[in-house]
């Protein structure tokens, strides 16, 4: 029985087209995935799904409904959890999931067993206001609150975007409990391996379907999009110049909680650094001491030289930042948001109309300098503020999950970026939940529940915990976390 | 010399803005145009119900005064004071004169005939200034010589001579304006920033405190200057009135209140956290701040405890001096405690919002 | 049932969590009163007032005597010449110059005002309280009597002023700003596709503003009652029944620009360009309608706030009966069921 039925919808919105023509079909109880890079339509193919859109033609059928004419029939049976899932930052976690509970007409008891393995992580703050929570925490109460019903179909549009590898597998492993109760689940995800646990996915490429099958046909028969080759460093530096990055016992403490507790590490010139960790060990915060936006409780640090807690504002001078939040200004152009950056920098006019050229010449974006940044690609958005992080030449770039969200081929491009600028003796420090990225780096650390339980080159901590990759090296310490919180 | 690029970037942002632009130039030019028309405080139009119980040529002769009086509409003459009083209550009228019986013999006679007005005096202003008219009229009708000492006394209007209303309150609509575009736009500045993220971004980057926040106040300085003129000019070509004393005047008091509410503007948005939150208490301290001001009504008929918040008040001390110097032509030494008042107020909110920003927490 | 309760409670916490705004929403109703009531007037009071005269005869102290015992004026001093008064009335050291004439006690004449007239009413007013206090006339022919508010207070006026204003405020801007917030973050996609009934959410949503609305309503009255002395002359009933059409009218309106407005600040601005600048300007709570040109008269037909803020004076004030408000409670039901159906009719069960 058909549970989906997408036949010949085309969107368009003032004239540029967002899905041409998409035909497809998913059976009850599938897990069926929708794939494809940013701006291909999937938020697109949902909306019109969960009749919040209309199409300009073509009819598509949910549950025998249609889309078009049976609003409310529709809605009474799916669930839906968009892409920029938003909570209400005002209320607590209890009673942002009781509300999304009682909107879907049931109870968090009844509800209860189906959200355990990730409601289970945040539980402990429940009392806590949503706006308080870390980002990986915030999509992990979001996912609770989607499951908390059991819809007849469930729409996921990029629900683990920032969130760590360990609760993205507990999370798939929660739909695959829903898929023995006979919900049929379509999810879009740039995961790969997220991919591969879907029955069967659509590949949408610029709103046009390229291909429907199993995931390892799809995989196969688009790996120069999904697969690009790894990239290799040349001719790497030998980074002995002496210490960019000195931290020692550095704590962090939010009233009784110690956010980061006691952590000491090293950073060498012209290193590619990955801090990892699990959502809420941490990271942001000591990213945040690191760059002097936050002071620390205790412990001393110097970045490029200078004392973390009296010579921040100097800090400042010499690193670049890019947050985890997309932070150029999208109402100015490519071109006016690196001359404000550059200024800001103190680099003079002729300086920066030359070094501008120069370098939106080497990302082969000269034609788009005068576009607006709100018009840009996400993949595109994120290359650009880590070139603008940089512009000026830092001795330390701090990269916050840079590439969350965006697609295999654009990540790769994002990390030739990254070994390019690591080439000219920029120290990268980076934060990722992709697992192929840990492995690109020169040296990582990983944060559990506050404190740095391991670090060193990627190959020896595969030798030391003796697995097999970095996914596994990742899952198997932070399995070991007691706390899941910020 | 980081300052020309912020600035050059809260310009462009301005710019792109689909709103603002347009709002900033059309804005000062309605308020300039429609509303001199509207805060019209003139009492005219008082509708008038005679109740004439004596129907004498004497009586008939008062009634023809209050019709010819420029200030009243005679809306007829009623039968009894009740059914004036209906009309009264429907709002059809605003002022019942009820002449007695016997008002021409009583008045020849010599004795002091009572006449009765009775106003509607839901709004005062119009109930006292109407009633006041009115026995004006009567008075010099039933008392000659009373109405021999009011021709020879001898009244000097000084600034206004035409009583026109419009001339009082156009140099107080530059107070109104500049609130208005000057405080609010800032103070959506920056806790906008702080929704979209930016604000994290530029936190890292080594820009003082000092030259971001001075970057968000100059635009808007640019802005005053360019609401002086618009306004300036307007008051002149539509409405012929023009600045009596040094018009340098004009531009420097008009300037210290644009510094005073573009700081105090930021100054709420650092501590804000949403834009409804800054928005509403932005709007608070508008209210109170333009009511407590003089504007509408003079500053010195209100109670001590609400007179002493004059002394702290920016917009009491800038619409006193910028009457003082557009309507009754004062000069620096006129408004000189004014003047430094708005400067000291001004320094404190600018030096307020700088300090409150936070770079590092 | 459940869900709506549960809708109730979610939006009733977003306002009770914002203590900010909270304290502005019911901070704002008695600040207003207590200025409009006590500070806001046009009462001729403390008017600075010089003597000119070059004698001082007996004559001459008398009326300046009565002046200064008047609660009217102070004297602030006196001068030799008119010159040197009009220098102190432009540096704004006085209000007001009497001057007397060398023949002032013979005959009665010779007696000059200077006013500073740049505020024509007041101007007028002051030289006639100074022509009655000075000349004193034995007796008036004239009986004065002031209706429904003998004791000239501007409270009158402005309280059911204050009423219209913050009711409108309340409602419609912040019942749109709530629904435009859940637009702008994503939350709304979500209600949407939920099986609750749009109607539903919004009508859970208008709810708690309505309490809100209903509360200021209560402390405005219970104010003017016991702080102001505002009489309450008509019948409360009808007084709360009019508001309570009156608060409905505010919630469509406040729909109506929800549906319009995508982001909080172009709601915020619509709030405040189509709502708060007409209502101060344009309804009759501060400068009278009839003394605006014809144009604008007609602008200020179509704007709801003046037919209650009428309907409330002549109900509140005046203590007519419900029969000679029945045009302005006409026109706002009309003006209620036209909003609704239109906001009603605009609103988008889906996303575009």
């Amino acid at each position: 029985m058909k549970s989906i039925e997408v036949e010949h919808i085309t969107k368009t919105y003032n004239r540029v087209t967002a899905l041409d023509d998409v035909s497809f079909s998913v059976d009850k109880g599938e897990v069926f995935g929708l794939i494809g890079p940013d701006g291909a339509g999937k938020t697109t193919m949902f909306r019109i799904l969960c009749t919040l859109l209309p199409a300009d033609s073509g009819t598509a059928t949910v549950d025998g409904l249609d889309t078009a004419s049976q609003l409310t029939a529709i809605r009474s049976r799916v669930g839906y959890m968009p892409g920029k899932f938003s909570l209400y930052q005002d209320l607590t976690v209890r009673e942002n999931l009781e509300f999304f509970a009682t909107l879907f007409g049931t109870t968090v008891d009844e509800g209860y067993d189906s959200i355990r393995a990730i409601y289970s992580q945040i539980e402990r703050f429940e009392g806590r206001r949503a706006g308080a929570l870390s980002g990986g925490m915030k999509q992990k109460l979001a996912l609770s609150c989607a499951l908390v019903h059991s819809p007849s179909v469930l729409f996921l549009d990029e629900p683990t975007t920032g969130v760590d590898p360990v609760s993205r597998k507990e999370f798939w492993d929660m739909l695959t409990m829903l898929k023995e109760r006979d919900i049929t689940i379509v999810a879009s995800t740039p995961y790969l391996d997220e991919v591969r646990r879907c029955e069967r996915v659509a590949f949408l490429d610029h709103g046009v379907v390229r291909g429907i099958d199993t995931p390892e046909v799809i995989l196969d028969r688009f790996a120069d999009i999904f697969n690009p080759p790894g990239i290799a460093r040349e001719n790497q530096t030998e980074a002995d110049s002496g210490n960019v990055i000195e931290v020692s016992h550095l704590v962090k403490a939010f009233g009784t909680f110690h956010a980061v507790d006691d952590i000491s590490f090293t950073v060498k010139r012209g290193e590619i650094f990955g801090f990892l960790g699990a959502n809420g060990a941490g990271k942001t915060t000591a990213m945040h001491m690191l760059t002097g936006l936050n002071q620390p409780t205790s412990g001393t640090g110097t970045v490029a030289g200078y004392d973390i807690r009296t010579q921040h504002e100097l800090i400042k001078r010499h690193i670049g930042y890019m947050s985890q939040r997309f932070s150029l200004y999208e109402d100015l152009t490519v071109a006016e948001n690196i001359r404000l950056f550059a200024g800001i920098y103190g680099m003079s006019d002729g300086e920066i109309a030359r070094k501008t050229d120069e370098v939106l010449e080497r990302l082969q974006f000269s034609e788009h300098k005068n576009d607006l940044v709100a018009s840009l690609p996400l993949g595109w958005k994120q290359k650009l503020a880590f070139t603008v992080s940089i512009f000026h030449e830092p001795s330390v770039v701090f990269l916050d999950e840079p590439t969350g969200g965006v697609d295999p081929a654009t990540r790769r491009q994002f990390w030739e970026l990254i070994y390019d600028a690591a080439q000219r003796g920029i120290t990268v420090f980076v934060t990722t939940h992709y697992m192929d990225e840990a492995e690109y780096c020169d040296r990582i650390s990983i944060m559990v529940d506050g404190k740095i339980k391991a670090m060193g080159t990627p190959d020896e901590l595969k030798r030391e915990f003796n697995q097999p990759d970095m996914d596994h090296v990742f899952t198997h310490l932070a399995r070991q976390a007691v706390r899941s919180s910020d | 010399m980081t300052l020309k690029y912020l600035i050059q970037k809260e310009f462009l942002q301005i710019r792109r803005n689909a709103f603002l632009p347009r709002l900033i130039i059309v804005f000062p030019i309605m308020v300039m145009c429609v509303l001199p028309w509207i805060m019209n405080q003139e009492v005219k139009n008082i509708v008038v119900d005679v109740v004439d119980n004596d129907r004498s040529a004497l009586s008939q002769r008062l009634v023809h005064d209050i019709e010819a009086s420029k200030y009243f509409i005679f809306n007829g003459q009623k039968a009894n004071y009740e059914q004036a009083l209906q009309e009264v209550q429907q709002s059809l009228a605003d002022i019942i004169l009820v002449i007695p019986r016997h008002y021409s013999r009583d008045l020849v006679a010599g004795r002091q005939p009572q006449v009765l007005i009775a106003a509607n005096a839901v709004n005062g202003t119009k109930g006292a200034m109407g009633s006041a008219y009115l026995s004006q009229i009567v008075t010099s009708h039933s008392n000659p010589s009373v109405a021999a000492i009011q021709s020879r006394l001898q009244t000097l209007n000084l600034y206004n001579k035409h009583q026109n209303y419009k001339l009082y309150m156009i140099p107080a609509l530059l107070a109104i304006v500049m609130m208005l575009l000057c405080g609010f736009l800032p103070a959506l500045n920056i806790v906008g920033e702080k929704e979209s993220g930016t604000i994290e971004q530029i936190n890292v980057t080594p820009v003082s405190k000092w030259s971001f926040i001075l970057a968000k106040l100059i635009p808007y300085w640019i802005i005053a200057l360019f609401v002086i003129v618009v306004c300036l000019l307007l008051s002149w070509l539509v409405y012929g009135i023009t600045c009596q004393g040094p018009v340098a005047l004009v531009f420097v008091l008009a300037m210290l209140l644009a510094l005073f509410w573009s700081s105090f503007g930021l100054v709420i948005s650092n501590y804000s956290d949403t834009m409804q939150q800054a928005i509403f208490v932005m709007w608070f301290f508008v209210v109170m701040m333009l009511l407590l001001s003089g504007l509408f009504t003079p500053a010195r008929s209100m109670p001590d405890w609400a007179y002493a918040t004059t002394y702290v008040n920016p917009m009491h001390y800038f619409i006193d001096a910028i009457r003082t110097v557009f309507i009754r032509g004062g000069g620096l030494s006129s408004i000189l405690h004014q003047l430094a008042a708005l400067a000291g107020i001004g320094l404190l909110m600018a030096t307020w919002a700088i300090a409150s920003y936070k770079k590092n927490s | 049932m459940k869900q709506f309760l549960s809708f109730v409670q979610k939006e009733a916490r977003h306002i009770l969590r914002d203590k900010r705004t909270m304290l502005i929403l019911f901070g704002m109703p008695v600040v207003m009163m207590l200025i409009f009531g006590f500070a806001i007037t046009n009462d001729v009071r403390n008017v600075r007032t010089l003597v000119v005269t070059a004698h001082n005869d007996h004559a001459t102290q008398q009326a300046i005597d009565r002046l200064a015992a008047s609660q009217y004026f102070v004297i602030v001093g006196a001068v030799a010449t008119p010159a040197e008064a009009e220098l102190q009335i432009r540096n704004q050291k006085a209000d007001l110059a009497i001057i007397f004439g060398r023949d002032f006690a013979s005959k009665q004449s010779g007696l000059q005002m200077m006013v500073d007239g740049s505020d024509p009413n007041m101007a007028q007013q002051w030289t006639n309280y100074a022509t009655q206090t000075i000349l004193n006339p034995s007796a008036s022919p004239v009986n004065m009597k002031m209706l429904y508010n003998p004791q000239m207070r501007s409270a009158y006026n402005f309280v059911p002023a204050i009423m219209g204003m913050l009711l409108m405020l309340v409602c419609a801007m912040m019942t749109s700003i709530s629904i435009v917030r859940e637009k702008e973050r994503g939350t709304m996609e979500v209600l949407l596709v939920s099986p609750v009934r749009p109607l539903m959410m919004i009508v859970a949503k208008a709810v708690p503003y309505l309490v809100l609305a209903f509360g200021i309503l209560v402390i405005i009255l219970v104010m003017a009652r016991y702080v102001m002395d505002v009489p309450l002359a008509g019948s409360l009933f009808w007084i709360v029944v009019i508001s309570l059409i009156y608060i409905l009218l505010a919630l469509s309106l406040g729909l109506l620009i929800s549906s319009v407005a995508q982001t909080q600040l172009v709601a915020l601005l619509l709030s405040a360009m189509v709502l708060l600048m007409p209502i101060v300007m344009l309804s009759g709570m501060l400068f009278p309608i009839e003394s605006m040109p014809r144009v604008l008269q007609w602008v200020s037909a179509v704007i709801p706030p003046r037919y209650y803020i009428a309907a409330m004076r002549k109900l509140m004030i005046m203590g007519v009966g419900i029969g000679d408000v029945l045009r302005e409670v006409g026109i706002l039901v009309a003006m209620t069921v036209a909003l609704l159906a239109l906001a009603l009719v605009k609103f988008n069960n889906r996303l575009e």
